[in-house]
């Protein structure tokens, strides 16, 4: 048996017997999932039962009585006039109603004036903007059909009132709320490429130098890079396991929310998810490569714990942007790790053909970037002192 | 046989070994003796290659270090100062571990590992992992690793530093026993009485040179003491100075 695989399976041996380790590779990846999950639902569920398409829409209307026709032409668009309380505001405010309709205080004098009709809504609560954006809808109609008939009883054509008609085509696919529903879990799967073999890292480097057990372990004849390349090897399988059971997750989670109500039309198929593994292996090998200057560079535990603390955010901050600015991918971002890699796996998100010169340039250019940063590591590790504990 | 040629080596300009050369037996124990800080742990780990000397060479068997690592490597059995055992590994794994990334067979291992654990007797212990070890266990265990190879050449860096009577005898016990099969033991220690319990030969060092080297005999002789104890305090407070130590070195020169 070769050195890397003595080391590689002692490593593998001793950290399934770490909770630690299990807890960061096995539990921390389930976190994401859960938390999409519970968000999704609970939106999707707003959504769907309280006014969704189809639904009829309940609306608390001040001075309903002061304008018959109006409140007839609701009813007749499938609306339910509810009494609204006296202080309209407060209760939107206080959250007692999505929204509410204020009438005028006297019935309309003459049939030809417009009738002044105020939307109270509160914006930071979703219920309001959707409850409010279809009644908003019906409001629309009621005026275009009023002024129609106005026209036309004064013998003018109403065509004569639409001097701009404005149609919306939304070809863009990255526009759809359901896309950004999506594009919010590659953060969570490059997060967790960064922190899933943390902990073996961690252990087999700076926790091997600060027992002491490193400098015994060298005294046996193999060299450092022959035992690096075990330890990492471990952590990189610790990794994707950690990656493997988030992406079964994440599988399961979307299976068993509201999709049609979130607008996450088709899912991304077994094929699409395939293509993580070229993705996503080589990241792997690229995040334990860092993880192994941080530890090079760090005198003790406590303190490279600080610095891989934090390493997951940088690029998940990349991926948290782009959920809400879409970026097309070409291949100069793609070969830019991490963030090539999160361009990727949206594109699989969203089920979108992904090509594979792209996913190309972003294997080759991360082996690139991962070997350098190996041959940098393994230097580091040959220093003297990196040996004793300090 | 170990030897050490003109040993320097500084850290950061701390001059922590300054021209130390001595030859270690087949057959022999030699112990290295000095006050803290006199530089024996540092000319351990330059004979034993995770340190390279700035200067002068290290000789195991007539191998250079320098030259063929690997074969004097394999020709060391060392147990450092800090034992460094894995908590969550067992004492047998921890055995197993080193026999394999020595290159030895399964079969060759288990063999190794029954006689450890009958000559430092582990068997109560040799299961369990080695979180909560006392200290006693975990210097059998290091050492049991150490010598899972059946290495000519043993190195021991302070053996009995922290263990109980009981153990620190059986300790001897095992160290004059290779001593009879012909191998060559190299320890450090900072307790006279202990090196003068056991070594053929003794290296008093101080402030990173040798002050005195020679047998127990040879050291009384010269210094004209008759307790190794106050040879000691003699070799390493006044001797430093450049003055009393040509003197003294002559007369009992290898």
């Amino acid at each position: 048996m070769s050195t890397i695989a003595i080391v590689f399976r002692k490593e593998m041996t001793d950290n399934l017997r770490d909770r630690r380790s299990i807890l960061v590779a096995m539990i921390y990846p389930l976190m994401g999932p859960l938390l999409l999950g519970l968000l999704f639902s609970f939106v999707g569920s707003m959504l769907k039962t309280e006014h969704g398409p189809g639904r009829p829409v309940e609306v608390a209307v001040v001075h309903a009585e002061n304008a018959p026709e109006f409140t007839r032409f609701l009813e007749a668009h499938g609306v339910v006039i509810r009494p609204a309380p006296d202080d309209p505001k407060a209760a939107v405010q206080r959250d007692e109603l999505p929204f509410a309709l204020v009438l005028p205080e006297r019935p309309a004098a003459a049939s030809a004036t417009p009738l002044e009709v105020t939307v109270v809504t509160d914006p930071a609560r979703l219920d309001s903007i959707v409850a409010s954006g279809q009644i908003l809808d019906i409001l629309r109609d009621y005026e275009r059909e009023t002024t129609a008939a106005r026209l036309r009883a004064k013998g003018l054509d109403p065509g004569v009132m639409t001097s701009l008609r404005v149609m919306h085509e939304n070809v863009g696919r990255a526009a759809n709320l359901g896309f950004m529903f999506l594009n919010m879990i590659p953060p969570f799967l490059m997060f967790t490429l960064f922190i899933g073999g943390v902990y073996l890292t961690l252990d087999a480097t700076s926790g091997e130098r600060e027992r002491g057990s490193f400098e015994p372990l060298m005294i046996n004849p193999v060299t450092r890079s022959q035992v690096l390349i075990g330890k990492l090897a471990a952590a990189v399988v610790f990794t994707l396991l950690a990656l493997a059971v988030q992406v079964v997750a994440f599988w399961i989670m979307l299976h068993s929310i509201p999709r049609e109500a979130l607008g996450i039309g088709t899912l991304p198929s077994v094929m699409h998810l395939s293509l993580l593994v070229p993705v996503c292996v080589p990241l792997a090998v690229f995040a334990v490569a860092t993880q192994l200057i941080i530890t090079a560079v760090t005198r003790s535990i406590k303190e490279a714990q600080t610095y891989l603390g934090l390493l997951p955010l940088v690029p998940g901050i990349a991926g948290m942007i782009l959920v809400f600015v879409p970026v097309k991918v070409h291949s100069f971002l793609a070969s830019i790790p991490t963030f090539g890699q999160t361009l990727l796996m949206g594109q699989m998100m969203r089920s979108e053909a992904v090509s594979w010169s792209l996913i190309g340039v972003s294997v080759l250019a991360t082996l690139a970037f991962t070997l350098a940063l190996l041959a940098l590591g393994f230097r580091l590790y040959e220093r003297e002192g990196i040996l004793f504990p300090s | 046989m170990i030897e050490a040629r003109e040993l320097y080596k500084s850290f950061s300009g701390v001059h922590a070994v300054q021209g130390v050369s001595f030859i270690a037996r087949d057959g022999e124990i030699t112990g290295i003796i000095g006050p803290n800080g006199a530089g024996k742990t540092t000319i351990l780990r330059m004979i034993y290659t995770v340190l390279a000397p700035d200067s002068g060479k290290t000789l195991v068997d007539g191998i250079d270090a320098e030259l063929d690592r690997r074969a004097v490597q394999r020709r060391l059995g060392v147990m450092p100062d800090v034992r460094g055992l894995y908590p969550r590994l067992t004492a047998r794994e921890h055995v197993r571990y080193f026999g394999e990334l020595h290159g030895l067979e399964a079969h060759e291992i288990e063999r190794r590992t029954a006689e450890l654990v009958d000559t430092l007797a582990m068997a109560d212990f040799i299961d369990r992992r080695a979180k909560g070890f006392s200290r006693g266990q975990q210097m059998k265990v290091a050492l049991a690793r150490a010598l899972v190879h059946n290495p000519h050449n043993v190195i021991l860096d302070e053996p009995t530093n922290g263990l109980d009577v009981g153990t620190s005898r059986s300790v001897r016990e095992l160290l004059r026993r290779f001593r009879r099969e012909g191998r060559c033991v190299l320890l450090s220690s900072h307790i006279m009485q202990e090196v003068a319990a056991l070594a053929d030969r003794i290296v008093i060092l101080s402030d990173g040179r040798v002050a005195l080297q020679g047998t127990p005999d040879e050291l009384r002789e010269s210094t004209g003491v008759d307790e190794l104890e106050d040879v000691f305090m003699a070799a390493t407070m006044a001797l430093p100075a450049d003055r009393a130590a040509p003197a003294a070195l002559g007369a009992v020169a290898d």
